[in-house]
């Protein structure tokens, strides 16, 4: 394609900055300046904040050949199982490291191009599918992924044999868009990409809010390390994904849907735009949804690799084709989203939640969770553990049951030293805190949270100290720069955990770190900022030898503060 | 605004005040005389919410907000200076202290360069502590001769990047990576002069740290005596912006926009805040020159130039008449010289043909 040619595909559709950087990242195999001079005329957007904006994407190569070369994670799991090995054996092809992934079930992938490839070393590395959720150990329970393991459900063949697109037909043929709202609060469905927001309330919001064209967002952008849930779900049940889409469209009164897919899943991008094409031709997309005269078009952007686009007005921001920093809230997206409209932003789970739902009642959702919480969540359990895996559990599950019943506990010999919670954003939990169960309020009690239910396992050979250490480097990696605690302190305490910076007195160490942390989780702009000490928190709470030993290990530093 | 009317009201560390609707916490609680610290805002930006300093604690929120970016509400109970929220600020100084090479620049580095230096010294913040990498790149490779950039003082509150593309429209700079290694920068990272900046020097003068300076006024730093500052209108051309006069003695040693003139809210271009090298240029003319037979011109009294001059203008206009002659006053010219020269023009010669250059 011609320069022209880029231009014209995409200058008139919403959103149309990203796709453009791709095709032209696409055909070049990187972004050269006449590039992005091109797209910065064609789009009207200002030189100067446009290469910024591009420089703030960890995947848009700058110089030739660099989209072909091996991009390998270095996720927290992914450390664990060779990631360095095999960044240093792919180095002569100018392999660079990239943050997790989310293939912590299946190390480790690399990026070459458009193809993901996994495997443990560099000589066997292959592409491969991601793997499917294993099987059910509770099936009765089981919402999102009650029917994905069927074969071909991928299809949409295969997805309206389970039922698929049942409950979408009685809704826009039979139901009001109230009456879905309804439906969907009564469920108790809450947004399961971490923040827990009650999901009727939002559509609520949205179908209320003045103003169109209103937007349904899905945030496929799992940055979080250690968690792939979302991509299990697009892969294997992307009609669910659609469906739920569509359902939330028509609730609100939004008439296009936009899927913003993390950059790390190129392949999933095209099983989506295959499911999205059928869906087309059988006319359950397009100007008339399954002939119910309610339009809804549905497009996917990809991200170009930056965690805080998973942050929703930053996502937001991304795709306007703005610098990602998150924006301050009040105004919430529900009445100043995309393009400043009215916009839903839901995660993969909430929406594919949505048909089952549908299909089965809000009363059977509600029903599903224990202890009196409704539904269930879908854990990314991955590290040291027998069987890693996306494992869909009621909410309110002993977190116990699940590390050792379901996925088969810790390697021989070995016992489990500490877990991740919210995929890294909760901290670590350990000693008598693996007995809680999994819900919010129980692991908030525990001065963690659930989030977006990602559990990494690390048994009793690990360094804690050195696992918060690239917990607390991918979020300095990823601190997007707009507010000053989070920027400078992910900094901070990256080198104090490292040992390259900080006091070699311990209670000075400790006092610093604590206090760094205090003021980033009161007064960071967003989630990545109030979350990221708890990090160091729960380090210094659950493992303080650890910590004595690494402050006092290593003698004067050379930027060793006073005192 | 009064607080017994019948206006909304929030309670401001234990005292009952008005605010008007849509006004921010900030904005509210600094007209009723609170001091509270930030150095992200310049209050003809938008709100932008990344220092963090201006936290405030609001009754009933989990954690402190920023009160540049909280709109006030009725009843809103707000404390700004609780030692909860002055502990965050203190940190927050400690650690913008341990990422700059250093936190006391001159003066004349711009308008807002002190900013940071006068929180520091108020939060007491030159602790030592957080110390660290450095963030930002100085670039010394830049030749321009206006604007310092000297990135090592940055603190990434892009007020710069803010002001060039709220204010002045050019959005010549922008934010280059992200996180602690973000950088200020134009495009493709090369110099001012490739770029779109038309050095109308609003970054400089809103860097809160010096990281952005002044280098006319900078290469004055060694003129001794107190600087002076009088305010007058920029000549060059018609808009009118206000200026401060920089002076030590009678030196003038720089021009700084005036934040509160009604026609240029702090802007200038780079005329009026560069252009001002002529005032003292050693070429500038010292006494009247009177062209001899020679042909060549010599040094004069002003009562031989004056009358030579004269002559020359009556006889033109009684050869040609009153419309023969044109006055073009010039923009260098202070504003009494060009009042004179219209009067000059207008009524000595009774002639409408008189203009100034600062109009073309």
């Amino acid at each position: 394609m011609t320069d022209q040619e880029i231009l014209a595909r995409w200058k008139e559709e919403p959103a149309p900055l990203l796709p453009v950087l791709h095709a032209f990242h696409a055909r070049d195999g990187y972004l050269s300046e006449d590039a992005i001079r091109t797209v910065s005329k064609g789009l009207r957007i200002p030189l100067a904040d446009l290469y910024g904006t591009i420089t703030f994407y960890h995947h848009f190569a700058r110089v030739p050949g660099g989209l072909d070369c091996p991009r390998v994670c270095t996720g927290p799991v992914c450390l664990q199982e060779g990631a360095l090995d095999i960044l240093a054996d792919l180095a002569p092809e100018g392999a660079t490291g990239m943050p997790c992934s989310g293939r912590c079930d299946d190390p480790v992938p690399v990026i070459r191009g458009h193809l993901t490839l996994a495997g443990r070393s560099a000589a066997d590395l292959t592409a491969r599918p991601a793997p499917l959720p294993p099987p059910a150990r509770d099936g009765d329970r089981e919402c999102v992924f009650r029917t994905i393991r069927e074969p071909g459900h991928a299809t949409l063949a295969g997805y309206r044999r389970g039922g698929g697109y049942e409950g979408l037909a009685r809704v826009v043929q039979e139901l009001t868009p109230a009456q879905v709202v309804e439906s969907i609060d009564r469920s108790g469905l809450a947004g399961r990409g971490g923040a827990g927001f009650p999901t009727g309330r939002k559509w609520r919001a949205v179908a209320e809010a003045n103003g169109t064209p209103k937007s349904i967002v899905c945030n496929a952008d799992e940055g979080e390390p250690g968690c792939f849930k979302d991509r299990a779900l697009m892969d294997y049940d992307p009609h669910a994904v659609i469906e739920g889409m569509i359902a939330s469209g028509y609730a609100t009164g939004a008439h296009r849907g936009f899927i913003y897919l993390r950059y790390e899943y190129p392949e999933t991008e095209h099983i989506l735009a295959e499911a999205i094409r059928e869906a087309e031709e059988a006319g359950i997309l397009g100007p008339s949804v399954m002939d119910s005269g309610f339009a809804f078009d549905l497009h996917i952007r990809r991200g170009a690799g930056a965690y805080i686009c998973g942050e929703e007005t930053s996502l937001l921001n991304s795709m306007e084709g703005k610098h990602p920093f998150p924006r301050n809230r009040p105004p919430f997206p529900v009445t100043h989203g995309f393009e400043n409209l009215p916009t839903v932003v839901n995660n993969v789970e909430t929406l594919a939640s949505v048909p089952h739902i549908l299909a089965l009642g809000a009363e059977w959702y509600a029903g599903l969770g224990m202890n009196g919480h409704a539904g269930t969540k879908v854990i990314s359990l991955s590290g040291d553990i027998l069987r890693p895996g996306n494992y869909e559990v009621p909410m309110g599950f002993p977190l116990e049951r699940l590390l050792y019943d379901w996925a088969g506990g810790p390697f021989d010999g070995r016992t489990i030293q500490a877990v991740t919670m919210a995929g890294l954003s909760g901290g670590f939990l350990a000693g008598d805190d693996l007995f809680v169960t999994l819900d919010e309020p129980a692991i908030r009690a525990r001065k963690s949270f659930l989030g977006a239910g990602g559990i990494m396992v690390f048994d009793d050979s690990r360094d804690m100290v050195e696992v918060a250490h690239a917990a607390m480097e991918f979020f300095a990696h990823e601190s997007c720069g707009k507010c000053f605690p989070c920027r400078i302190g992910t900094q901070r305490l990256t080198e104090r955990l490292a040992g390259e910076a900080g006091p070699d007195s311990l209670v000075a160490w400790v006092d610093e770190v604590a206090d760094i942390g205090y003021t980033m989780k009161e007064t960071s702009a967003c989630g990545l900022g109030t979350a990221a000490p708890l990090i160091t928190e729960s380090l210094m709470r659950y493992f303080p030898e650890a910590v004595s030993r690494h402050v006092t290990a290593h003698g004067p530093l050379p930027m060793a503060g006073r005192g | 605004m009064s607080t017994n009317g019948t206006g909304p009201t929030i309670v401001l560390d234990g005292e009952k005040v008005a605010y008007n609707p849509g006004e921010t916490v900030y904005e509210a609680a600094t007209r009723h005389g609170k001091d509270i610290p930030t150095l992200c805002y310049d209050p003809r930006l938008e709100p932008f919410g990344g220092c963090r300093l201006c936290v405030v604690e609001v009754e009933g929120a989990r954690a402190p907000v920023a009160s540049c970016t909280a709109q006030c509400r009725a009843g809103m109970e707000v404390r700004t200076r609780s030692a909860r929220v002055e502990v965050h600020r203190r940190t927050l100084m400690e650690m913008l202290v341990s990422e700059n090479r250093e936190v006391d620049v001159d003066e004349l580095t711009s308008l807002a360069s002190q900013e940071m230096t006068e929180l520091v010294d108020r939060y007491e913040a030159r602790t030592g502590r957080f110390r660290g990498r450095q963030s930002g790149a100085s670039r010394p490779d830049d030749p321009n001769p206006f604007i310092m950039r000297d990135y090592d003082n940055c603190i990434s509150c892009y007020r710069c990047v803010r002001v060039c593309a709220e204010q002045e429209g050019d959005y010549a700079i922008s934010v280059k990576g992200r996180g602690f290694d973000t950088q200020i920068t134009v495009e493709f990272d090369g110099h001012l002069k490739e770029s779109a900046c038309t050095f109308c020097g609003q970054c400089v003068q809103t860097c809160p740290t010096g990281a952005l300076g002044d280098l006319k006024a900078l290469a004055y730093r060694d003129v001794a005596g107190e600087t002076k500052k009088t305010r007058t209108v920029c000549p060059y051309c018609g808009v009118g912006c206000a200026v401060d006069l920089l002076t030590r003695g009678n030196t003038l040693i720089g021009v700084q926009p005036a934040m509160d003139g009604p026609a240029n809210k702090g802007a200038l271009c780079v005329k009026g805040q560069f252009a001002f090298d002529f005032v003292q240029h050693p070429d500038r003319l010292a006494h009247p020159l009177v062209r001899g037979e020679d042909g060549e011109l010599h040094q004069a009294g002003w009562d031989e130039a004056l009358d030579r001059a004269a002559e020359g203008f009556l006889r033109v206009r009684e050869r040609y008449g009153r419309h023969a002659v044109y006055g073009v006053a010039s923009g260098r010219a202070p504003h009494e010289a060009a009042y004179t020269m219209q009067k000059f023009i207008r009524g000595g010669f009774g002639t409408n043909h008189i203009d100034n250059c600062s109009r073309a």
